[in-house]
């Protein structure tokens, strides 16, 4: 068939699904003025026959303004109809309500890691400086020592704040978001870096933990730092582990690709752990919410302690048993 | 190879092609992003800082989400390029052209700190330029590429007036070819002009009509579909 002869045949086709391109590009608004160039639902059809049209013209060596048109046309067929992003509000669902957990367990060797190098570097500096108090220099500086102990000192009106910057709860909430998911963020982009920066991360706030929480049990201040912090800690320290394994994870997924390129594999990886990482983001909102709002609140410490014991148990009976009962 | 075309096979088994964007362009579009979050951050921060100390608060939190979610909301809300991106006619796709998603869109601007490191985007920059696909760190890792996405124009050269049909059919290469000389044509010196002619003997020479760099704009004009 002769290029004239092609283009009369379809070109009235191809004009409609170029209207129809144009029509979809418009706004909502005025969308909904217009009629549309041919329902939706026709087109992948259209869009297929617009494939074999290409296709066509490419074989028997027709004109290149031609294939070049129908390549446009093709490529933003090709975009509509790959790129929609359906049901997301049924996904975020489905995740929440257990597809969060099960990635969890499928990752509990990476978790267990992380937990590892969190608190075991954390006891580790608790045991030595319980026996050496002076160890805590190593990680910490005098003066910055004193600062933590004036933030829990029993005449601080507001738990871990410094009394002389009266901040607000809002303003806490809004630095505590800022702080922590940036920091739970980076400890999964490190792991890039063979997990050396994952590790790095987790071992250093595991030394940092564990200085200031043995400096404040002997300066006789363990209960209100522990009051503080309980009511938060299961859903931030939680959090933090699991940025920790997917960090680790990425990395490890570097180091040994295995059968998959490194680039594909580390493409599957990611793919795999985002969503992790939007999980743990939202319980890091939780828990900065709790931190600004409920953690600060001077109670009685049995309060205190039962309540941020059921928000300890919250998360954990959550990864434990939800998204058991579709199986995977 | 020179030529950074990538193509890709669609499902319908049409080759679709990609032009991967490199450093500069993509650094632009960068600059100018950075320009507008810098605005809004200003903007933001001006209106603010009547709420005081909860102000500063909710600053943080703007900061953050802009910080971290700006070219995700783009991305994949606003057909895959940021206002930089648009700007310059750039666009992310997954690597097997599909528009990008939501987790590769998020993977890849998570992991631009990893990029940022150690500063100024030294491994981005050190990853671009060694990958042939100009690929961050950010764009391995989430399977994503920045493309060029321009609207394909054949550009009009100055109409010839003859428009002379080939005595042999032409393959696409040799269309190409044409096309591009055409298109070429007024930025170079008749002299220029002949010389490269010269180099298609069996094209630019016929028993009649007109000869040299005049008949090969005059085939141009064919293989472009103009009527005589």
């Amino acid at each position: 068939m002769k290029q004239e002869g092609f283009e009369r045949l379809h070109a009235a086709e191809w004009d409609v699904f170029e209207a129809w391109l144009d029509y979809r590009a418009l706004p909502k608004r005025q969308r909904d003025a217009r009629h549309a160039p041919f329902p939706s639902q026709e087109l992948p059809q259209r869009y297929r026959h617009l494939c074999q049209q290409l296709a066509l013209a490419r074989d028997r060596e027709y004109g290149l303004s031609l294939v070049e048109r129908l390549h446009a046309l093709a490529q933003r067929g090709h975009d509509h109809l790959y790129g929609l992003q359906g049901g997301v509000g049924r996904k975020v669902w489905r995740y929440v309500t257990g597809g969060f957990a099960r990635d969890v367990r499928a990752h509990r060797g990476w978790v267990l890691a992380s937990f590892l190098l969190l608190f075991g570097p954390q006891l580790l500096m608790m045991l030595a400086v319980h026996l050496k108090p002076d160890l805590a220099h190593l990680v910490l500086d005098p003066q910055q020592l004193a600062h933590y102990e004036q933030m829990y000192s029993s005449d601080a009106q507001h738990l871990g704040r410094v009394a002389r910057d009266a901040s607000t709860d809002f303003n806490m909430f809004g630095f505590y978001i800022f702080n922590n998911v940036s920091i739970a963020f980076r400890c999964f982009a490190g792991g890039i870096s063979a997990g050396l920066l994952t590790v790095f991360a987790l071992v250093s706030n595991g030394l940092h933990f564990g200085v200031v929480e043995m400096r404040l049990i002997q300066a006789g201040l363990g209960e209100n730092f522990h009051s503080f912090v309980i009511g938060h800690s299961g859903f931030e320290l939680g959090a933090i582990i699991l940025s920790g394994a997917a960090g680790l994870r990425l990395g490890f997924t570097l180091l040994a690709p295995g059968q998959l390129g490194r680039g594909v594999a580390l493409a599957h990886a990611a793919h795999e752990l985002i969503g992790m990482v939007c999980g743990l983001a939202v319980m890091l909102v939780i828990a900065a919410l709790i931190e600004a709002f409920w953690s600060p609140l001077r109670l009685a410490f049995p309060i205190k302690i039962g309540v941020g014991g059921v928000l300890i148990l919250v998360p954990l009976m959550y990864f434990l048993l939800a998204g058991r009962r579709h199986g995977s | 190879m020179l030529d950074t075309l990538r193509h890709v096979t669609t499902p319908e088994l049409i080759e679709l092609q990609l032009r991967p964007a490199g450093l500069l362009p993509r650094g632009l579009a960068w600059c100018i992003d950075f320009v507008i979050r810098a605005a809004l951050l200003i903007a933001l921060g001006t209106f603010l800082s009547n709420l005081g100390r909860a102000g500063s608060g909710l600053w943080l939190l703007g900061y953050f989400l802009i910080d971290w979610f700006y070219p995700v909301f783009f991305e994949v809300w606003r057909g895959g390029a940021t206002p930089g991106k648009k700007t310059l006619g750039l666009i992310v796709v997954h690597d097997n052209g599909t528009p990008v998603g939501w987790s590769a869109s998020l993977a890849r601007n998570l992991l631009r700190t990893a990029d940022l490191l150690p500063f100024a985007y030294g491994c981005g920059i050190v990853s671009m330029l060694l990958h042939r696909e100009f690929r961050r760190i950010g764009d391995i890792v989430a399977g994503t590429l920045v493309v060029y996405r321009e609207k394909p124009v054949l550009r009009a050269h100055p109409a010839h007036e003859a428009v002379l049909t080939p005595h042999m059919p032409l393959d696409r290469a040799t269309q190409r070819a044409l096309l591009a000389f055409a298109e070429r044509a007024p930025a170079l010196t008749p002299a220029r002009q002949e010389e490269l002619a010269a180099l298609l003997p069996h094209l630019a020479r016929a028993p009649s009509g007109p000869q040299g760099a005049a008949r090969l704009l005059g085939l141009a004009n064919h293989v472009a579909g103009r009527q005589a």
